[in-house]
């Protein structure tokens, strides 16, 4: 997987996170207006704050309900679910639990011991304190200042019920009521008003009609309303008067309803007498605030139990808030802590399988933050040094390969390289040998590697190598050249061997390289060469003076072989004639030789070639049996046919000499399609060729015969050297020489 | 699955419970002696409420709380096929008040002019709770042959604490009282 891949696939996992968490987050905000709905109507139903309650007070007071019941749910929503969260991971053995766990534990403990303490310290202290106001003697205080207040109306209605007996009885002795004296009754009632220092005095008929009033001098402007008939019925005929009181100009106006006569009950009552008595403002005031306070002091009192549940409850409300906040807190510390070390660990072992891409996003400023911040820094180095090993490994296996092509290609060169090449690595064993070299040496390469050149080699070869070290130890630039000659399987071999010492960079010495040239066919092209050049010279330089001699001798002869007649200046002359004559041969023997032309080849028939040279021989030589093999179907070569006819002719030549009385001789033509060959093979059962001379056969100055210079199979050699064919002698099985030429087609 | 069935479950009844919540009253106050007659002019009911004033109430009264206690009287002509049309719609309100000083109770009734004081509490919470010879509505607005429907309800419609004492409203609400419906269908 490439490193772009990695990083989409981390991105699409970013992007699907985000999506997640976006919709938990819409999710959290319907469910806390579907709350906050709920609530409010909860509220609604629930509390009544009173129409006199002021509307924005109200929505204050929802707001405040709901924003405080939705702080408390949700924190106790969280709570638990990070408890239960706690021990499913606990369940389940994840990493950091211990640690949140301990954590959580320490913080309620902490938590709820103090909590504990206060909250039963508060319960007591506020029960305590509750006692302690309603045990106070302030009832009892609020108690007589009311007993105080009553005195007052009692004090009141007791002075008025006096005067209304007195008023009455006088009323009705001095029969007041008859209409005609109603100008008494008022006069009656003006004495009276001003003898009992009375606010008002009020008479009123049976039919709740005031008959008479009088009111105080100073108060003439403030006449009282009048008396209700149904306050007026409903004076009780046991205690004769009746008493009511109303707020009249800041203070309160008491007033006293009596029957005349006194005392009367139901129809017998012929009038009512109101006496009204004003209580100033100031004591009337003075007598409303000590009814207040009591009646406030009462609701309390009545109150007493749920105001302290209220407390309770509060108090309760505000311990479960610290508790659940400390839990929370715990909880969220311990997150924040064991979150990073989860993610550290799940990283680390992500780390260990092999997997460098791994980030962690927690960020935060504390030493968690550092650790974190290490370990990516960490696992970035780590990437990096891991992809620049890649890259190396990258470039090493490139390197790699194109060493290999190198190596092969070195190898197919060596392979194919027509010189020899053997390799020595620095503790003498053979490395490696090419083909070239196995085909001059011929040799089995297999054989060979790995084993050292010491025990290889034995007698004079491990001297002359030793020697060849020498030299090479001795040399300035570790190069040494040695030529060689050599018998390889009876056929002499000349090598120019240069063995070149390997060294590295450190000048430590790694091996050799055995580079081998056969110079074999060079030497003897150079030989060939040289010997048409001596040959052309002797021609040039002894054909000439040899005709001279032999017309010298010859008139020698002629003059003086009649006046001398010694028969020793006939044999001389005879002699000198006879070897310049001999001599003659011998140099236009060389001559031949040294004029012999260049092949011209041109399709030809091998076989009519190979029958017309045996024909010459077949007649003159009875007492050899030339016979003639044809085995395969011979193609038409590029041939000179005359040269190729000379060669043959030379080489039946050599045969015939060599049986001495009766022989064979067999002419084998062969083609090997696949090497694209044709095989002559002369073969003989005449005396043979040792295996000294074998080595020698095909050069100039070789020749087992008395008379010639040998040049025979030099020029049979250099005919088939010409046609890029190859000559070769054997010994012929079981007696004699065999003579193969392959020419190819 | 059942564990979200369960789940469900009991946020179905959570938000039932808490719909569908209606205050807790202490008594099961009632109207009875629901009479619906009439005057040559006009419809007149009586009614009384029964189980409403309990001693808290009677001790809150005592200590010289306010209590108001409303009633709502409507009249409806029922139609078939259709909703009732509503003739009319009447809220009266009786209102006690206790004087520590001169010991007795001011009974207020919005129907009537004068206030009634007496000494006895028992006269007092009578007075409270009974409605006598009310004047619903004048005959000449009801139809000869009409069916109709008087309905009336009464509740304890305010009870005034001091302003800094409304924090132990969720407690005192135990007390508050409201009757059901009274529904009486009538032929003029």
């Amino acid at each position: 997987m490439t490193i772009e891949s990695k990083s989409e696939k981390f991105n699409s996992l970013l992007s699907l996170q985000d999506h997640k968490r976006r919709k938990r987050e819409f999710i959290f905000v319907i469910a806390i207006l579907i709350v906050v709905a709920i609530l409010t109507f909860v509220v609604n139903r629930i509390v009544s704050f009173g129409p006199d309650f002021p509307i924005s007070n109200t929505i204050l007071m929802f707001v405040l309900i709901n924003v405080n019941l939705l702080l408390l749910l949700l924190l106790i929503f969280l709570v638990f679910r990070n408890l239960v969260k706690l021990l499913y991971d606990r369940k389940r053995k994840v990493i950091g639990t211990k640690l949140r766990t301990r954590l959580v534990v320490s913080f309620i403990t902490l938590t709820l011991l103090p909590t504990t303490v206060l909250f039963f310290f508060s319960i007591h202290f506020i029960t305590k304190s509750i006692q302690f106001w309603f045990n106070a003697p302030v009832e009892q205080a609020l108690e007589n200042s009311l007993k105080v207040g009553r005195l007052v109306y009692s004090h009141l209605e007791d002075n008025n019920r006096f005067f209304l007996e007195r008023i009455t009885y006088q009323i009705k002795t001095k029969n007041l009521l008859s209409p005609e004296k109603i100008e008494d009754l008022n006069n009656y009632i003006q004495v009276v008003q001003r003898a009992f220092n009375l606010h008002a005095v009020e008479i009123y008929a049976i039919n709740s009609n005031r008959l008479a009033l009088c009111v105080d001098k100073d108060f003439e402007t403030q006449i009282p309303a009048k008396v209700t008939a149904n306050n007026l019925q409903k004076v009780p005929a046991s205690g004769g008067i009746r008493s009511i009181s109303e707020e009249f100009n800041g203070g309160e106006i008491f007033r006293t309803i009596g029957t005349v006569p006194f005392k009367a009950q139901g129809m017998q009552a012929e009038a009512f007498v109101v006496l009204s008595v004003l209580i100033p403002p100031e004591l009337f005031r003075d007598m409303q605030s000590i009814s207040d306070g009591f009646q406030e002091y009462q609701q309390i009192k009545l109150l007493k139990e749920p105001i302290q549940l209220t407390y309770y409850v509060a108090l309760s409300i505000v311990a479960l808030l610290v508790v659940f906040c400390a839990i929370w807190i715990g909880l969220y510390l311990a997150k924040t802590i064991s979150i990073p070390i989860m993610q550290l660990s799940e990283a680390t072992v992500r780390v260990a399988e092999g997997d460098l891409d791994v980030e962690i996003d927690v960020v935060a400023d504390d030493e968690i933050g550092s650790l974190v911040d290490a370990f990516n820094r960490m696992t970035r180095d780590l990437r990096t040094g891991r992809e620049q090993l890649e890259l190396s490994a990258s470039m090493l296996r490139e390197r790699s390969v194109e060493i290999e092509k190198r190596r092969k290609y070195m190898e197919i060169v060596l392979k194919n390289v027509s010189t020899g090449v053997i390799t020595i690595d620095a503790d003498g064993n053979i490395s490696s040998v090419n083909k070239s070299a196995e085909k001059m040496l011929l040799l089995n390469s297999k054989k060979l590697i790995n084993k050292s050149f010491k025990r290889l080699l034995k007698g004079q070869d491990i001297q002359l190598a030793r020697q060849i070290l020498e030299d090479l130890r001795m040399s300035r630039n570790n190069v040494a050249e040695v030529s060689l000659r050599v018998v390889i399987n009876g056929k002499p071999k000349s090598f120019l061997v240069n063995i070149n010492a390997l060294s590295d960079d450190m000048s430590q010495q790694i091996g050799f390289v055995i580079v081998l040239d056969d110079l074999t066919e060079l030497e003897k092209a150079q030989r060939m060469a040289a010997w048409r050049e001596v040959a052309r010279r002797i021609a040039h330089e002894v054909k000439n003076p040899l005709t001279p001699i032999t017309l010298s001798a010859q008139r020698l002869r002629r003059k003086y072989a009649d006046h001398l007649e010694s028969p020793v200046f006939n044999e001389c002359t005879q002699t000198i004639i006879d070897q310049v004559a001999q001599i003659r041969n011998l140099v236009n023997e060389f001559s031949l030789f040294a004029k012999f032309p260049t092949a011209n080849p041109k399709p030809s028939e091998l076989v009519p070639i190979i029958k017309d040279s045996m024909a010459l021989y077949r007649e003159g030589y009875e007492h050899v049996e030339f016979i003639l093999e044809i085995k395969d179907n011979i193609p038409v070569l590029n041939l000179d046919a005359q040269q190729i006819k000379q060669a043959m002719i030379n080489l039946v030549d050599n045969a015939i000499a060599a049986i001495k009385e009766h022989g064979h001789i067999w002419v084998t033509v062969t083609h090997d399609p696949i090497l694209k060959r044709v095989r002559i093979e002369v073969a003989d059962d005449g005396t043979g060729i040792s295996d000294l001379n074998k080595t020698r056969l095909f050069e100039p100055d070789f020749s087992t015969k008395k008379a010639g210079m040998g040049l025979g199979l030099t020029i049979v050699s250099s005919i088939i050297a010409d046609h890029n064919g190859v000559i070769s002698v054997q010994s012929n099985k079981p007696r004699g020489a065999k003579f193969v030429i392959e020419l190819p087609t | 699955m059942a564990i979200i069935f369960n789940r469900k479950s009991v946020v179905a009844f959570f938000c039932w419970a808490i719909l569908f919540a209606t205050p807790g009253y202490s008594q099961q106050a009632r109207l009875t002696n629901f009479v619906v007659t009439s005057t040559r002019d006009d419809l007149l009911i009586f009614l009384t409420i029964e189980g409403a004033f309990t001693e808290n109430m009677k001790a809150a009264i005592l200590s010289g709380v306010p209590t108001t206690v409303s009633f709502n009287i409507s009249v409806d002509k029922i139609r078939n096929f259709w909703l009732n049309q509503k003739i009319v719609d009447k809220k009266i309100n009786h209102t006690i008040k206790y004087n520590p000083l001169r010991k007795e109770f001011t009974v207020n009734r919005s129907w009537e002019s004068d206030p009634i004081v007496t000494e006895s509490i028992g006269e007092a919470i009578h007075l409270m709770a009974d409605v006598d010879s009310l004047k619903v509505i004048p005959l000449s607005m009801l139809e000869k042959g009409v069916q109709y429907q008087i309905r009336a309800k009464a509740r304890l419609d305010k009870l005034t604490l001091p302003f800094y004492l409304h924090y132990v409203f969720f407690f005192l609400s135990m007390w508050d009282f409201e009757t059901d419906w009274y529904t009486v269908n009538f032929y003029y």
